[in-house]
């Protein structure tokens, strides 16, 4: 079978008593119900499910302090806790693992090769809510990561862990593979759910936020896969075990995709808090710049998520610490460029990437993607014209906030921050009609 | 008709997993994908009396989606991440070395219908740049020296 | 603020909250929305995408407000007002917030304004001039959406009979979209693409040709849908509105004429939305059915015919001779010799002129507006009267939870009551029940459809109450008199001879039982059958059964824009003995001889003893359900009048013709279902020598020597007194006797042919509406997929059908929503009248269906 080739620090996790999510992820048989079992797998699941209410498995996952991992950080039990208690209605879970945004290639691993934790912990969140009809949503295009859940999925029905009358406490639990035809949008959750009710994967006002009214129109989770997996090690370890993991705010560990200019990109699982100077840095992690060159800048965060230029990396990976530098954690991805990298350069891909994404409903996201990715294209080229940059900022401005999901957000704060943090080298590019420096990746 | 009846069968088990019916466009849409290697009119219309969606229902999800060819395509669908860590590490160049390789500009087939070049939004193998997706799988930590011989091998393969 | 508000309020909700807003504080239904409770104070907020029947998307962004403690401006369309809640809908942030959207909205719009036909009356342009920029920053090339290969002008392309898009100027509000799909359940348009590439268009290979689509191009925001009917004939604001009511059904919709006064002509139709009736939506019939009026075939002058030819004549020599000829047989000895028929779509005025006109100066009770229909009962107390008397309010189908569609064909008989069919589903998650002989339109919303067998209605219904009453839900209903008075032992049996499944029987009887509020809505298929009054029994039987007059309502429906009016003034031939003493009393006189209906004047006239008809606005050549009887008939007189707009297969037959003037020439009052009274302006001034009806018969008795008015003064207060008369009937109290009288066996290899009005023909008139003949020119028989195949005929094939009085040739539509033991033909149109297929005497009619080889 395939495996993406991606680096982990699988073995440090190994031996670690805090790090869990990528202990066995190196182990080829991971895959495998029997393997996972043998490591300790579906035991959760069988300790809640047979053990717990699904108050106590919400409660116990607000307390361990676990928060989501797919972009927004918002806490997880605190989350199922909006779930109506008495509403006649089912109630649904859907895994997302839609994985699209620019840098970040963490929720395939997990997939790709410890498919039943993420099985387990969706099956432990969608007891927590009442569901018995759960889904993930991958993304089209990782057709090993579809097969791999598709096979995990029909191991765990055989061995019991799904289906019905589970572990013989009357309890139903089915779950569907849905997956997705290439569109960044629909991992914004709404739109999520609007694909895979068939519909285009455009946003939805809110409220009714999905917990209320989501996937038809039913109360309705969506998780991040990360989050998901996480959630049967703080089953079988507790919550005080969890909270104790990180920093106090932001508790636990987190999976970061290590991407661009660094000798040894990878996927690493480290205790939130981290040092970014470190992780990017350490022999252990990114083993520093390539070819040893200056730093120029950093995407802590994944694509939408502000610039940190080298002064700034001295951080704490968390939730806390980035905004404090005018940045976000996202959903982990640190992006790293050299000093041979021109900024206008970086931004015309990254315009680029959320023109092409925007849904199209409503007009501030719609047409000013458009209109911004015009003008970087124009400075780009070399033609930008005076006023550009204020015309660009005071675009942003217009679309900052004003849209129907964050996806307008996630256009402009880059742009936003890159304007503020690089200001001159756009002048240059104005006023020179070029880069200032020399931008060219071969690949070799 | 254009899907088969190992296709349709598909559509069909997939339309009864769900809660309601229309949660099955999607998966209709890239099962005839799969089969077919594109989309049109003709296809949503067929999946359309399959799972009993009005057509234009059909399209307007299926256009939506990038992820699905609109028109047909060579037999190996080659689709080159561009986006920013990929680029970092020379997708540009990447795709300029796979024009020079089949000796096609960017979005054309070549003659004898082997390959069409694309590039494609971030396919998630960041880590591992730059990459291709050629069909379902994915290339990554690419080389020259690793491009020749999966162009080498696909060629060989007809 | 109350109409504005109607349907996204939660149902009759009494809780409410306080809030302000510019500084003003008002207090509202929970549940409206920022953007409703300031226009319902009169504080206007811009908007694109916001329809007020339509659920809110908050995709245009024109609506910001700011509210106090919320960091970012808000959407009003979709914010709901909370108590205490501050807003501001004029603050410089709003206006600032505007400008952007609306400097966004026209990057990519072409701003070719000089040959947009939306000018004067585009939301863009007008909300540009108040709250946009007055210069543009953006310098690139815009985007353009070009049918490759495919010329036009202005980027324009045809995208179903009427409409024409144009993809440039759409500024992507989804609001036709939204509309089609959310209010009319039709999927002919859709968005296709995505972001900034994402264009309108009709679903690939189709056309947008639903009929409800009219209301895309009304609703547009911009020039994007515009439709042939108006498109470059005039500039809106050289026009002036005038208020006036569709003829065309029996809603009352409210319409609006768009006229050039100096040219005397109507240059479109829009909607004049009225929440109780119509909620702003028109079905095309509605909206272009005014082109009638302005048809070069209408008749110029009075006809007379003269040795055996209809010419010319003035006015004063047709209504001369019309006179002397009337008079004479009116005053022959020992017989009633003259009959009358008017159309119930006429007004008021001119119908209860016909009533006197009849009785006082003909003396005759031979009188009648039901044309249409086979077998009428001849006196009013028959249970179909009775269930056909009933109140009915239609903004009441909104909030029923149950809606049971009972021998009603929807979308061709009430456009306007199946859309509200399908808001009370989509609104309000009414449970929609359908018993029909075909399936029909609105069974995509709804719960069951129960497709029973040609000509078993009445069965249908009983087996209804029956299983009602076996399983308990028809509490003080005796279970023997039940059995006895429907003539079934058990629901099973019941449901066996019309064949359907017990089980979805019991399930409806079940909804009914269970419902809260409900409405059942019967139609013409039971107005039109033979067996009226047995499936009128029935219905009495359900209303008792399961006491649904007391929680919500149950009619037969009016069919035509009048059809109450026309009762309620007394247009039929024995009103018994209260309502003739009431005109005995304002007339001093009431004709002393037996009432005929339209069955017996036309049989009585084949026997050739009646002599002469007036007929007003009827064509029983094409609308009586058996055609040659209807034409021997009437060629059997002695002397026929007849009033219509256009030369028809009727006038042709008549000694003279009058030209009619039409509903959009003249002021008239209309009844509409419901009994709601309403006036229409004329639009324009009647063209050629044209007069209205109740002008002609004025003047007609004036000759006769029987004046009927001293002035209009007296023609109102005897039409005021008239209407006191009550006509409405009681349910019966007790169970009433249901005979059952099952269809006539199928005769080897036939079908039962089921007609009705095509949704863009309606009546005999439309063909002269060129815009309606672009949608449907021709009648055809829509078959089963199977039926077909069996026949070997697809589309572009042709089928004979043939029946003991006639045989039409018509073209084959295939559908997949027709059931293979019935055929569906539209009736009206000119080359094929399907009435020649169909006999008065018939409860089905069977038809052989060959295929025509060339
Ligand atoms: C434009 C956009 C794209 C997103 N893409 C993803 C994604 O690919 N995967 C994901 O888990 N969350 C994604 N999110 C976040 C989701 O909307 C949602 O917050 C998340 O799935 C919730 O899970 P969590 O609470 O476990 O993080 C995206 C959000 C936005 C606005
Ligand atoms: S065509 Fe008109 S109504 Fe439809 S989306 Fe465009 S602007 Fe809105
Ligand atoms: S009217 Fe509110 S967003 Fe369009």
């Amino acid at each position: 079978m395939f495996y993406s080739p991606v680096i982990t620090n699988a073995s440090e996790a190994a031996k670690s008593d805090k790090l869990h999510l990528f202990r066995y992820v190196e182990d080829p048989d991971q895959v495998k119900v029997a393997t996972y079992e043998q490591h300790g797998g579906y035991k959760a699941w069988r300790k809640a499910l047979t053990g717990m209410s699904p108050e106590q498995v919400a409660e116990t996952v607000k307390n361990a302090g676990l928060r989501g991992r797919g972009g927004a950080g918002f806490p997880t039990g605190l989350k199922w806790g909006f779930v109506p208690k008495n509403s006649p209605k089912p109630r649904y879970l859907v895994c997302n693992a839609d994985e699209s945004e620019p840098g970040t290639c963490k929720d395939r691993v997990l997939m790709e090769r410890d498919p039943h934790a993420v099985i387990e912990g969706m099956a432990i969140a969608a007891y927590a809510i009442g569901c018995h009809v759960m889904f993930i949503y991958i993304r089209g295009e990782f057709n090993h990561s579809i097969d791999r859940m598709e096979a995990a999925m029909r191991e765990a029905y055989a061995a019991g862990h799904l289906g019905k009358n589970l572990y013989g406490t009357g309890y139903d639990l089915e779950m569907i593979v849905h997956t997705g035809g290439g569109a960044y949008i629909c991992g914004e959750e709404t739109a999520l759910l609007n694909s895979l009710e068939g519909e285009r994967g455009m946003s939805r006002m809110r409220p009714p936020f999905p917990a209320i009214e989501g996937l038809y129109a039913c109360p309705t989770i969506v998780n991040n896969v990360e989050t998901l997996a996480t959630v049967p090690h703080i089953i079988n370890h507790g919550a005080e075990w969890y909270r104790k993991l990180g920093t106090e705010k932001s508790a636990g560990t987190k999976i970061f995709s290590l991407s661009g200019h660094v000798k040894r990109p990878g996927n690493y699982e480290v205790e939130l808090g981290f040092n970014l100077k470190k992780f990017i840095y350490d022999p252990a992690f990114g083993n520093g710049i390539i070819g040893d060159k200056k730093l120029k800048g950093v995407i802590p965060g994944g694509a939408s998520t502000p610039f940190l230029t080298p002064d700034m990396i001295d951080v704490g990976l968390d939730y806390e610490s980035l905004t404090v530098k005018g940045s976000m954690l996202g959903s982990g991805a640190v992006i790293v460029f050299h000093e041979q990298t021109c900024i206008v350069w970086v931004l015309l891909k990254l315009i680029h990437f959320f023109h092409h994404e925007s849904c199209g409903k409503c007009t501030p996201c719609r047409e000013g993607t458009a209109w911004l990715e015009q003008i970087i294209h124009r400075i780009e080229a070399g033609e930008g014209h005076p006023g550009d940059i204020e015309a660009m900022d005071e675009v942003c401005s217009n679309i900052l906030g004003r849209t129907i999901c964050p996806l307008g957000d996630a256009a402009v704060m880059p742009i936003q921050s890159a304007i503020r943090l690089y200001r001159d080298e756009w002048q240059y590019h104005i006023d020179n009609h070029r880069c200032l420096v020399d931008t060219r990746f071969e690949f070799k | 008709m254009i899907l088969t009846a190992e296709s349709i069968k598909q559509i069909k088990e997939s339309a009864a997993r769900y809660p309601h019916r229309k949660s099955a466009i999607l998966p209709a849409i890239t099962i005839a994908y799969r089969q077919v290697g594109h989309l049109n009119d003709d296809i949503y219309r067929e999946i359309s009396k399959i799972i009993n969606i009005p057509q234009s229902e059909i399209a307007e999800a299926a256009t939506f989606y990038t992820l699905f060819p609109k028109q047909p395509v060579g037999k190996y669908l080659i689709q080159v991440c561009h986006n920013i860590s990929c680029a970092l590490m020379g997708a540009d160049s990447l795709v300029e070395y796979l024009e020079h390789k089949l000796a096609i500009k960017k979005g054309e087939t070549t003659k004898d219908n082997l390959f069409t070049l694309i590039s494609v939004e971030c396919l998630g193998s960041c880590a591992t740049a730059p990459m291709m997706q050629i069909n379902q799988d994915f290339h990554e930590n690419l080389t020259p020296a690793k491009v020749d011989k999966i162009l080498a091998d696909l060629k060989a393969k007809g | 603020m109350a109409d504005s508000t109607k349907i996204e309020t939660p149902a009759r909700t009494v809780e409410t909250v306080t809030f302000t807003i510019n500084g003003r504080t008002a207090t509202v239904a929970k549940g409206t929305t920022v953007l409703q409770a300031a226009h319902g104070l009169g504080i206007t907020i811009p908007s694109f995408c916001w329809h007020p029947k339509l659920k809110p998307v908050g995709a245009c962004r024109m609506c910001y407000v700011e509210i106090e403690k919320m960091p970012k401006l808000q959407v009003s369309c979709a914010t709901e007002v909370t108590n205490g809640m501050v807003v501001f809908t004029e603050s410089d942030k709003v206006k600032q917030g505007r400008r952007a959207i609306i400097e966004f909205t026209l990057l990519n719009h072409p701003l070719d304004c000089p040959t947009c036909d939306k000018g004067g009356e585009c939301d863009l342009q007008n909300l540009t001039f108040a709250h946009g920029y007055d210069d543009s920053r953006f310098a690139f090339q815009k985007l353009r959406k070009i049918e490759a290969g495919v010329p036009s002008t202005f980027d324009d392309i045809k995208i179903g009979p009427e409409i024409v898009l144009n993809r440039n100027r759409c500024i992507l509000c989804y609001k036709c979209v939204r509309a089609n799909k959310e209010a009319f359940g039709e999927y002919d348009l859709g968005a296709f693409e995505r972001g900034n590439h994402t264009e309108i268009n009709a679903a690939p290979g189709q056309q947008v040709d639903n009929p409800f689509s009219g209301n895309l191009v009304e609703i547009c925001p911009v020039g994007a849908l515009t439709n042939t009917d108006w498109r470059y004939k005039i500039r809106v604001w050289l026009t002036d509105q005038k208020a006036s009511i569709c003829p065309f059904t029996s809603s009352g919709t409210n319409i609006q004429f768009y006229v050039e006064r100096h040219k005397n002509r109507i240059f479109r139709t829009t909607g004049r939305r009225n929440d109780a009736i119509d909620d702003g939506w028109l079905s095309d019939v509605t909206r272009y059915g005014y082109q009638i009026i302005q048809s070069p075939d209408r008749l110029k002058t009075p006809l007379i015919k003269k040795n055996g030819k209809q010419v010319p004549a003035t006015w004063d020599e047709a209504l001369a001779v019309a006179a002397a000829r009337l008079t004479e047989i009116r005053d022959k000895k020992g017989c009633v010799c003259v009959g009358g028929l008017a159309s119930p779509s006429l007004d008021n005025a001119s119908l209860y002129t016909f009533n006197k006109f009849m009785r006082v100066a003909m003396e005759s009770n031979n009188v009648d507006y039901r044309t249409e229909y086979r077998r009428l009962p001849s006196s009013l107390d028959n249970p179909y009267d009775i269930a056909a008397s009933q109140a009915f309010t239609i903004a009441d189908i909104d909030e029923s939870d149950v809606i049971v569609v009972i021998g009603s064909d929807l979308v061709r008989e009430h456009p306007n009551e199946y859309l509200r069919v399908r808001k009370a589903e989509q609104f309000n998650r009414s449970k929609v029940f359908l018993l029909n002989p075909l399936s029909t339109k609105p069974s995509d919303v709804a719960a069951l459809e129960l497709v029973h067998k040609p000509g078993a209605e009445e069965i249908a219904i009983s087996a209804i109450c029956l299983a009602a009453m076996e399983s308990g839900w028809a509490s003080g209903v005796n279970a023997d008199d039940l059995k006895s008075k429907t003539g079934f032992k058990k629901a099973a049996d019941a449901a066996g001879a019309c064949g359907l499944d017990l089980i979805e029987i019991q399930a409806v009887a079940r909804a009914i039982a269970e419902g809260k509020k409900i409405t059942i809505i019967a139609g013409e298929l039971v107005t039109r059958s033979r067996e009226r009054e047995a499936i009128g029994a029935a219905l009495c039987n359900l209303n008792r059964v399961f006491g649904v007059d007391g929680k919500g309502q149950m009619a037969i429906l009016a069919r035509h824009a009048n059809s109450v009016g026309a009762a309620r003034l007394g247009l039929t031939p024995d009103l018994g003995a209260g309502f003739a003493g009431a005109l005995k009393s304002i007339w001093g006189q009431y004709p002393e001889t037996p009432p005929q209906n339209t069955d017996a004047m036309l049989a009585a006239a084949r026997k050739e003893e009646l002599d002469a008809m007036i007929l007003v606005g009827v064509n029983p050549v094409m609308i009586y359900p058996d055609r040659e009887f209807a034409r021997e008939a009437l060629d059997k007189l002695d002397f026929l009048i007849a009033c219509d707009l256009f030369e028809t297969e009727t006038t042709q037959l008549a000694d003279v013709v009058l030209p009619l003037a039409g509903w959009a020439e003249y002021r008239g009052e209309y009844f509409n279902l419901e009994g709601r009274l309403q006036s229409a302006e004329p639009g324009i001034a009647p063209l050629n020598e044209a007069r209205p009806a109740h002008q002609i018969l004025e003047s007609l008795a004036e000759q006769c020597g029987s004046p009927l008015f001293a002035g209009m003064d007296q023609r109102n207060a005897e039409m005021e007194k008239i209407l006191k008369v009550d006509i409405r009937r009681p349910w019966p109290t007790g169970l009433i006797e249901v005979k059952p009288q099952p269809q006539e066996t199928a005769p080897e290899r036939t079908v039962a042919l089921i007609m009705g009005d095509d949704p863009h023909h309606s009546g005999y008139l439309t063909e002269k509406a060129p815009s309606l003949v672009g949608f449907c020119g021709e009648a055809y028989a829509e078959l089963s997929p199977e039926l077909a195949a069996k026949l070997k005929v697809g589309a572009g094939d042709s089928v004979r059908l043939e029946a003991a009085t006639g045989k039409i040739i018509v073209p084959v539509r295939v559908s997949e929503h027709i059931d293979n033991d019935v055929v569906f033909v539209p009736r009206n149109f000119m080359a094929a009248p399907v009435n020649s297929l169909v006999s008065r005497k018939q409860r089905v009619d069977w038809v052989k269906i060959s295929k025509v080889s060339d």
